[in-house]
Order: C-alpha cells, then structure tokens, then sequence
C-alpha cells in the first residue's frame, strides 16, 4: 500500500513532520509513506496561473496514492493558511482527492491537540470541490507534543502509539474499502440508436448514439449548425473521450466549452432514453489522468509560435523556400482568431474593381481626399497623397453619374490605411501607420490574394465586398467558409509539406544561448515539456485581446476599461508572443491602443447572439432608454458613446427590422427570448418594463426616431443613413456592450518582419508577423485590413527568415 | 465613525470586494471606509521573529486607527480563503490588532448559500483567544448569487436585501460604539494578553 503525508504547515520546526516521519518508520511493515512538504507552495490565488509545477507534482502523487494522511497544527482554532492554501489549489483546476481515503491527525503543544482545526479540516475536505472521503472517528490528537517524543523522534508513551497503531489499521482496511466504492458501476441499456438533439454553441446540434447492453458503441453529431472551425475539435475529441472511456466524465474543450457541454448532455439524454442512467458514467473516472512524460526535443530550421492566419502562412512559405517547419499551437484546433473573420481582406486589384459600377456616395468619398488640408498629412505621405490626388482628379475628369466604375489604386488603399489609423490618445499624443510598413502592407496585398489563390482558397470573383469599418469597397471574399477557407487551405498546404503542427502546445521561452535566439520551450498535451531548436523562431501568437488586464494595464485610448468587459477574440489571445518578444529585449509600439466591437453580447463578447442588423437600422437606446449617439458612427465612436452611457445599451427592432437581421434564425431568437439573453415584447412599453426603462421614455425616443425616417435627417445626433421604422409588433431588444476587438500595438518590427530591439537594430533570428506586432494599424485597424497585414507579413517573415538561415 | 473593510479574497475579480465598494458608498454619510486589499500580502509562515512585515504593519496601523472591522469573506472549500486566514494568522502572531476589535461579518458567493460556512468558520477563528476579536453577534449578512446582485454601476439591486444590509450595519455601528467604550473603562479587558498558540 503507498500513502501519502502531508505535512500540514509551513514552519521551519514542526511536531506534525515529527508525527509523520514516526508513522513512516513505525509502519514502515505495513504501508509506504512518502511525506510531502508545503512550504514551497505559493498561496493560492484563483487569478494566477493554475499549472504550478509543484501542484502537478502533488496531484500526481495524491493521485498515484491509495490514500493520504494529514496532519494539521490548529492556528486560530483552525488549520494553518498554507495547508488550505494547498487544499485550495489542490481543489480548483485539478481535483486531486476526488474520492480519496483520508486519515487525519494532528499534534500541538496544548491539551487539544489540535481539536478544532481536526473538525474544520473535516469540513473542509467534504467541501464538493475537495471531495475526499475522510475516515470517521479516529480522531488522533497529540497534545503537549514538545514532551511526547524522545530523542530519536519516537513517540515515548507506549499507550500512545497502540492508540496510533489501531488508528492506522482501521485506515489501511477503510482505504481498501473505500477502493470498492469507486469501482465503476455497469451500464445497463436497452440496445439500440437513440436520436437526441444537444444544444451547440450556435443552436441544435442532431446527434444519434448507438447502445449495446453495457457499452455506448458509437456517437454521430450533425454538425452543420456550427461555425466551421472553432467547434470542429470538440466534435473529434469529446466523442472519442466518451467512447475510449466509457464515461461522461470528461474535460471540456478550451475555447469551446458551451458545445463541449452540449456534446456531452447529448449523450446522457440518449442514455435516459436507453433506459440506463447517465450518472453512471458521470461518476466514472476521467478517461486520462494526468501523466508524467518525458520531455521531447525537436530539431528544425524554423519554429512558428502559434498556427493562425499569420504563422500558417509563414510556415507555408518557408517550406515554399525548402526549409523545415515546426509550428507550435497553444491550443487544440488552429486557426486563431483568423477562423472567426467573416473572410474579406483588402487589396487594390484596379483591374478587377474598375469592372464593377461606383456606388452613390462613392465619388464624394473621392472628394473628400481632394478637399483634404495637406498640412494635416504627415511629412512621410505627402508625396504619395500628391500623387493619389492626380489619380483622383483624372478619375473625377473622365467619369461621370452615368458612366462611373469603382475607382481603387494601391496609393489608395496606402493613403486610407493611414487616415483610418490615424488617432490621439487621452494624453493627447497623436499616432499614425509608420510609413514603410504600411506601403508594405499596401504594395504585396494583391500578391497576397494572388499567393493564396496558388495556395488553394477560392475567392468570389462576382463582388467586390466592404467590411465593417473598411472605408472603400476593396474586399477579396474567400467563395466560401469564411475565414476558415483560409485556415484550411493553408493547414492542408503545410502538413502536405511535411511541415509539422504541435497543437496543445503553447510556447513558454525562447532559448537564448550567447544573447541569440536558438529556439523555444513550449508545454506540450499532459504537460510535456518540449524542446524545440531552430535557426530561425517566428512570433505569430496574434493579440493580447483575450487578456483584459494587459489591455488596461497598457491602455491610454479608452477612459475606462471594465474589469468584466468582454472579447470578441479566441480566448488564447492573451499576448504571449509580446511577452516572449520583450524576453529578447523587443521594442513595443503604439500598446495603449486597441479596438472595441460595439455590438458585442455583455455576457459573452460574441457578435453572433441577438439582433445584429446593417447600421441603418440600428436603434441605440441606453439604460434610461433615450438614444445617444449617430448609430451610423463608426466603431470607436459607438464604443466611447456606450461607455460614457455605462456600457451597457440596447438595439431596439421591430418585426421588419428583425428580417433584415443576418445572424440568426427565428429559432434561435426564440430560444434566447426563452434564455432571457433577448427582449421581446408586444408594445413598447412593455419592452421598456422588461428592461427596466420608464416607458414614456422608451416610447417617446421611438417616435421621434421614427419621425426622423420619415425626415432624413436626425436633428438631435446627426443620423443620415436610415432604413426601416421601428413600428410593426412584436419589439425586440438586444443587449449590447463594446468588448475589445483587436489591439494595434505590438513588437516593434521592421519592412522584413525582423524584431526590433529599443535601440531599433535586429535581434538576429527573431521576427514577427500579425497582430503580435505593431506599427501598421496604428489607432485604428481599416476593416479587412487585418487579413491583408497577416497574409502579407507573414510571407515575410518566412521569406527573410529562410534567407538568413541559409547565409 | 471610520472603519476598515477587508477584501476578503485575493482574486482579481471579486463580489465581496464590490459588496464592500457598495457598502463604502451607500454608508458614506454615516462612516467612513477604507478598503483594506490582502492579494499581494506574504504568506503566513511561523517565522522565528515576531515582527510583522512591512505590508502587514501598515495595516496593523490602518486597523489600530479605526473604530472597527468588516471583513467579506467568500468561501473556499466550505471555508475561508487560505489568503485571509494567513492575514489573521498574521496579526495575532506579530500584534494585537485584532484583539477587542469590533467585527462585522459579510460574505458574497456565486451560490446560493452565500458562503455561509466560511463565515461560521470566521466567527470561530477570530474568537479564538489569541486574535480576541470582538464579532458582532446574532446577525448574518449572506450574499448568495452574487454574479447577479449588483447592477453596472455596482450597486445591489434587490431592495429587501439592502435593507437588511443597512440594518445589519446600524447595529454593528451601535455595536462598536458599545465595544469600544467598554473597552476604554475597563482597564481588565485592556490588558488581556493575545497568546499565539503554537503548534
Ligand atoms: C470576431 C472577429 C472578426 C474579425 N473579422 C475580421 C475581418 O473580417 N477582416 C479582418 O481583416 N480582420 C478581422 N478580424 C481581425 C483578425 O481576425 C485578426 O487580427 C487576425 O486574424 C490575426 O491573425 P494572427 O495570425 O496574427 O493571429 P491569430 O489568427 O489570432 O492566431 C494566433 C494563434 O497563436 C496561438 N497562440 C497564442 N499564444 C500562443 C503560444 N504561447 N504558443 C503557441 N501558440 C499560441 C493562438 O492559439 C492562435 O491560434 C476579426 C477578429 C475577430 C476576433
């Protein structure tokens, strides 16, 4: 039998160690006892990083063990800090005493003995989160310990240690009894297929599951309601777990755990309708407990830190070159945020363009560049401004109403990128896209489109397309899938290559031998370090969107970042490669500035929930249900309005405008009517109540929003683009808040994807392409303009790096 | 009066530290308080000196100079957080902070029970001899479905439940009062000695 003690203080000197290292000895016969020590055990803090190295250690070996002793001093009439600090880690991401035998016992210099910290510590290891099965009884209270043992550490009162010893015999058979309590129970179920229909991260999700008497034997989801991409890993692992397992006790997919839940639920429903009972396999143990393996090393010519739209597209390009790749991908599926871009990127492609019709507005947008101050443009544009305005002129000269075709030119694109980009912060600095990149940027794009048609994505040759936020109609729209056209065109393009792809496998260092970047350190699945030596290392981890602290901590564009604000990111957007960069003494650039998405869900970021309409028919109502701002305003102007409003405001529809809604279906409204995530009701008023607006005020706001409709013009915040009236029953509101989007600010880099240092020379061997670097965007991304950035920078970055490796 | 409010969790994100922000507010006329943070206070660890160090003296200090304490717990594992039970274990071992000091308890947690064992098992901590600490008895004020009892701007929307906070809270104000000026005549209970029990 192997047991483990815990030591349960801190302290240099302790009659508990003492306690325990005499049981070890004394029943040595009987049982092994390896005895673990707290007092590296940092305290716990639910925020920090719950992958301790010396909590994996402790929660292998609690695992490994038949049972585990405790032995408590009483501070406060309660057990010491660090040993709950040590339970609390013990209980939160990893859950090591899980129906684990315990034994409790405790030592202390008074008569107690450690009484009421014994019955706390009771207490607390029945908590569900801690779930031990302690043993009753038996309580071992070692009072006035200073005199209970003798010089060699023995216990010197024989009665004592008889008292010990019957302790310690009732523990070894509860242990042996409490195994049998965990023994997996049988399934049993009427054979069979069973449809059941599990709710996804976007509605229904079909499924059917084969039964036979004791044994789920087979599980199909229709996955057809789900984004492709983000969910597709659920769909593989969680099914696989269920089945290799036999058990409905698995761990929920990273970044996907509203349709891991639903896969699972799924099956319990199928298993009520066999006639079994689902808490069987809910009681079974995980399918895989954590497992020590040895580390792995790699050896290559280029590491790629992360496998989104930027890094997939450098590791194509070094394999284009004849070099190897690795690319290391934090999480189990890839394509970052990249997957969840709705696919247009810019590119000035005139030939193509100039094909279409303009559109009405369209030559006053060219005007406009026209009537622009020079003096507003900064020094390094201006000759390109001046040659942009010729371009202009003679287009303006040669067309008319009648005769107008959409209008681009590279200088264009270029000029747009910069005004777009172009911001003060709350301290007054101005920013604006630093010259040389941004004619990178501006120069490759159609390349890039050209690039990953050779790749294999489809584009739609039919419309020229304008994102949200893009300014001009320049989109090169992927035929079909979104942004998930490009993901796996690129993904089927590397692994073909034999470039390799570590999914699950964040990296955590550089390798940096005599000042010089020679690799990366990444954790790889069940914790297993792994090595991974190349010539070259590729930052392309994208933003730090996902991480709500460093965009505040950097922040200087916002007034105020809530501390609960949501993302519309990936959540392993968290900055990495950012911290990685200035590891090597990277440069940072333009980090206090990043991008909200208005229109977000409050609770979850998403832009797919609710009524999400084209902005002329967006009605904007905030807590006091009055609207307050030009709904037609660009994004950074909604954001700040909706955080001067409390952040928290409303989309108010009616029935016509929810037709023109393009993300939902009447199901799915429906649903989130049920949910309580939307706001439906018969008149105003009663949607006001629901929301907790005073009427009159919900419904006077309407009507004079609608007598604008009628008038074209919005006296009160200047909305000149309208569309339908908010009228026809039934009314819907949609919660709304701005989540941050996109950050601009990166690693310093040059025109070759090189990082830079604070000095502003190379750090040889490192680059960095996509939303990890900064410099382009400056205060402001153009819609669209994100896929160009990472398409054409990281060719780049492939590119130089292949060509310094080989010097 | 001017009391100290202890955040009783070192998380980043905590509704007991909202329930205090709220309390701050909405009593401001009537009291004064000041937020007290244990996140990045050192770990508790028997050292062989009994000098507290410097973070923990500043709010042996900040605590001396008020007429009382609240402390919102939330609740771990059926009990308090390990990072507050190492700030008590902290001043009775380096100081007698807490010894006769009025105590209200409050507690907010994401479940329905309002972390009311951790609250019991606070009662029980501080009134062990050695921190002396003087609790506001026979009243609980337990915040359960905390995600939900605040509104954007922070305040507790459900009117019963800021009723009772306020009733609660006028009575742990008479309450200290009452401690504190028992305590300055009666030089016995003055006097009585903090002992740390050691293991
Ligand atoms: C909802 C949404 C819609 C958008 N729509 C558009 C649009 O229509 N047009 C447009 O141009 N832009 C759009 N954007 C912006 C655009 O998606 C991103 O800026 C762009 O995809 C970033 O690409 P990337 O390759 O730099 O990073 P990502 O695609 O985010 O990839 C980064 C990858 O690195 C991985 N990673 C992170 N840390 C580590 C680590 N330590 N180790 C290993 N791997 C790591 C991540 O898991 C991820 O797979 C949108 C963004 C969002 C969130």
């Amino acid at each position: 039998m192997k047991l483990i003690g815990i030591v349960g203080t801190n302290a240099e000197k302790s009659y508990n160690r003492q306690l325990l290292t005499f049981m070890q000895r004394h029943f040595a016969d009987q049982a092994e006892i390896e005895i673990l020590e707290i007092k590296d055990v940092p305290m716990f803090n639910e925020s920090a990083d719950q992958n301790l190295p010396i909590i994996q250690t402790f929660d292998q070996k609690i695992i490994d063990a038949d049972g585990v002793i405790i032995s408590t001093p009483e501070h406060n009439h309660s057990i010491p800090s660090a040993l709950k600090s040590t339970l609390e880690w013990l209980s939160n991401d990893v859950h090591s005493f899980e129906g684990k035998p315990v034994m409790i016992v405790g030592a202390s210099y008074h008569d107690q003995g450690s009484s009421r910290a014994q019955l706390h510590l009771r207490q607390i290891l029945d908590a569900p989160g801690i779930d031990a099965i302690v043993m009753p009884g038996n309580e071992f209270l070692l009072g006035h310990a200073q005199q209970a043992f003798d010089e060699h550490g023995d216990l010197n009162n024989e009665g004592t240690v008889s008292f010990l010893a019957s302790c310690f015999k009732k523990f070894l058979r509860f242990t042996n009894m409490v195994k049998m309590l965990n023994v997996p129970e049988d399934l049993k179920v009427n054979p069979g297929t069973y449809d059941v229909t599990a709710m996804g991260h976007n509605g229904k999700l079909p499924m059917s599951v084969e039964f036979s008497e004791d044994k789920i034997e087979n599980i199909e989801i229709d996955t057809s309601a789900e984004t492709a991409g983000i969910a597709d890993v659920v769909f593989e692992k969680i099914p696989a777990q269920i089945l290799s397992g036999q058990t409905l006790n698995v761990d929920t997919v990273s970044g996907a755990s509203v349709t891991s839940k639903g896969v699972i639920d799924g099956v319990a429903e199928a298993v009520k309708l066999a006639g079994g009972d689902p808490d069987v396999l809910k009681n079974r143990p995980r399918p895989s407990a954590k497992r020590q393996v040895p580390p792995v090393e790699y050896e290559t010519d280029v590491v790629v830190i992360g496998a989104g739209g930027a890094g997939l597209t450098a590791a194509a390009s070094v394999l284009q070159r004849g070099q190897r790749v690795i690319v290391a991908e934090k999480f189990p599926s890839v394509g970052g945020n990249t997957v969840r871009t709705g696919g247009p990127m810019n590119a000035a492609d005139p030939t193509w363009q100039n094909e279409f019709s303009a559109n009405p507005g369209e030559r006053t947008t060219l005007q406009g560049i026209l009537n622009t101050d020079e003096a507003t443009i900064d020094p390094a544009y201006v000759a390109d401004f001046r040659l942009l305005k010729t371009q202009i002129t003679k287009y303006l000269e040669t067309t008319d109403d009648d005769n107008e075709y959409l209008f681009d030119s590279t200088l264009f694109h270029r000029i747009q990128t910069y005004l777009g980009g172009k911001r003060v912060d709350l301290a007054g600095h101005e920013i604006h896209g630093q010259y040389d990149l941004v004619k990178i940027l501006t120069d490759h794009a159609l390349e890039s489109v050209k690039w990953l048609e050779s790749i294999g994505v489809e584009f739609d040759q039919t419309e020229v397309s304008m994102p949200v936020g893009a300014k001009w109609r320049r989109g090169h729209k992927p035929l079909k899938n979104q942004g998930y056209a490009y993901v796996s065109a690129l993904k089927t393009f590397v692994e073909q290559r034999d470039g390799q792809i570590l999914t699950e496998t964040p990296a955590k260092k550089l390798i940096i031998e005599d000042g010089e970047v020679r690799g990366i350190i990444a954790q790889g699945p069940d914790d297993q370090k792994v090595i991974i030596h190349a010539s070259a290392v590729i930052l392309a981890s994208g933003g730090f969107g996902a991480n709500t602290k460093m965009v505040q901590q950097y922040n200087t564009y916002w007034q105020q970042i809530d501390d609960d604000i949501q993302t519309s990111n990936s959540p392993a957007i968290t900055g990495d490669g950012i911290k990685l960069g200035t590891s090597a003494g990277a440069d940072l650039v333009g980090m206090g500035f990043s991008q909200m998405m208005p229109v977000s869900d409050p609770e979850t970021g998403e832009l797919f929930t609710g009524l999400q309409v084209p902005p002329a028919n967006f009605v904007m109502v905030n807590q006091q249900g009055k609207r307050f701002v030009n709904e037609y305003e660009g994004r950074d102007v909604l954001s700040k309005a909706a955080i001067a409003n409390g952040s928290l405001f409303y989309l108010i529809a009616d029935d016509k405008i929810k037709e023109t809604a393009y993300n939902t279906s009447q199901e799915k409204i429906d649903q989130q009517v049920e949910d309580g995530t939307l706001y439906r009701a018969n008149t105003l008023a009663e949607l006001a109540q629901q929301i907790h607006v005073d009427p009159a005020v919900l419904t006077t706001t309407i009507a004079h929003y609608n007598s604008y409709v009628d008038a074209g013009t919005d006296p009160e915040f200047g909305k000149n683009v309208f569309d339908l009236k908010v009228e026809q029953a039934p009314f819907y509101a949609t919660p709304r808040k701005p989540a941050i989007h996109h950050t601009m600010g990166g690693l310093r880099i040059d025109t070759q994807a090189h990082v830079l240092n604070e000095q502003g020379t190379v750090i040889p061997h490192l680059f960095a392409a996509g939303e990890v670097a900064g410099g382009i965007h400056a205060g402001n991304r153009l819609g669209g303009n994100s896929l160009t950035d990472i398409f054409t920078f990281g060719r780049v970055a492939g590119k130089t790096a292949v060509s310094e490796n080989q010097k | 009066m001017k009391f100290i409010g202890i955040v009783g969790s070192n998380a980043d994100q905590s509704t007991n530290r909202t329930l205090l922000n709220y309390m701050q507010r909405h009593f401001s006329q009537a009291a004064t308080i000041e937020i007290c943070e244990i996140k990045d206070l050192p770990a508790f660890n028997e050292p062989d000196s009994k000098i507290a160090p410097r973070e923990i003296q500043a709010i042996i200090d900040q605590i001396q100079a008020a007429d009382g304490v609240i402390i919102s717990t939330p609740e771990y594992d059926h009990s308090i957080p390990a990072a507050l039970k190492s700030l008590i274990e902290w001043l009775s071992y380096t100081s007698e902070a807490f010894n006769n000091c009025p105590i209200m308890i409050t507690g907010a947690s994401h479940g329905t029970l309002g972390s009311s064992r951790a609250q019991n098992h606070l009662r029980q901590i501080l009134d062990a001899p050695e921190v002396g600490a003087r609790v506001l008895p026979s009243s609980e004020f337990l915040l359960g479905g905390s995600l939900r009892a605040f509104d954007d701007a922070g305040n507790l929307v459900d009117a019963a439940k800021i009723h009772e906070l306020e009733r609660d809270f006028t009575e742990y104000m008479t309450f200290a009062q009452d401690v504190n000026q028992l305590i300055a005549h009666s030089s016995q209970l003055h006097d009585k000695q903090a002992v740390w029990t050691e293991e």
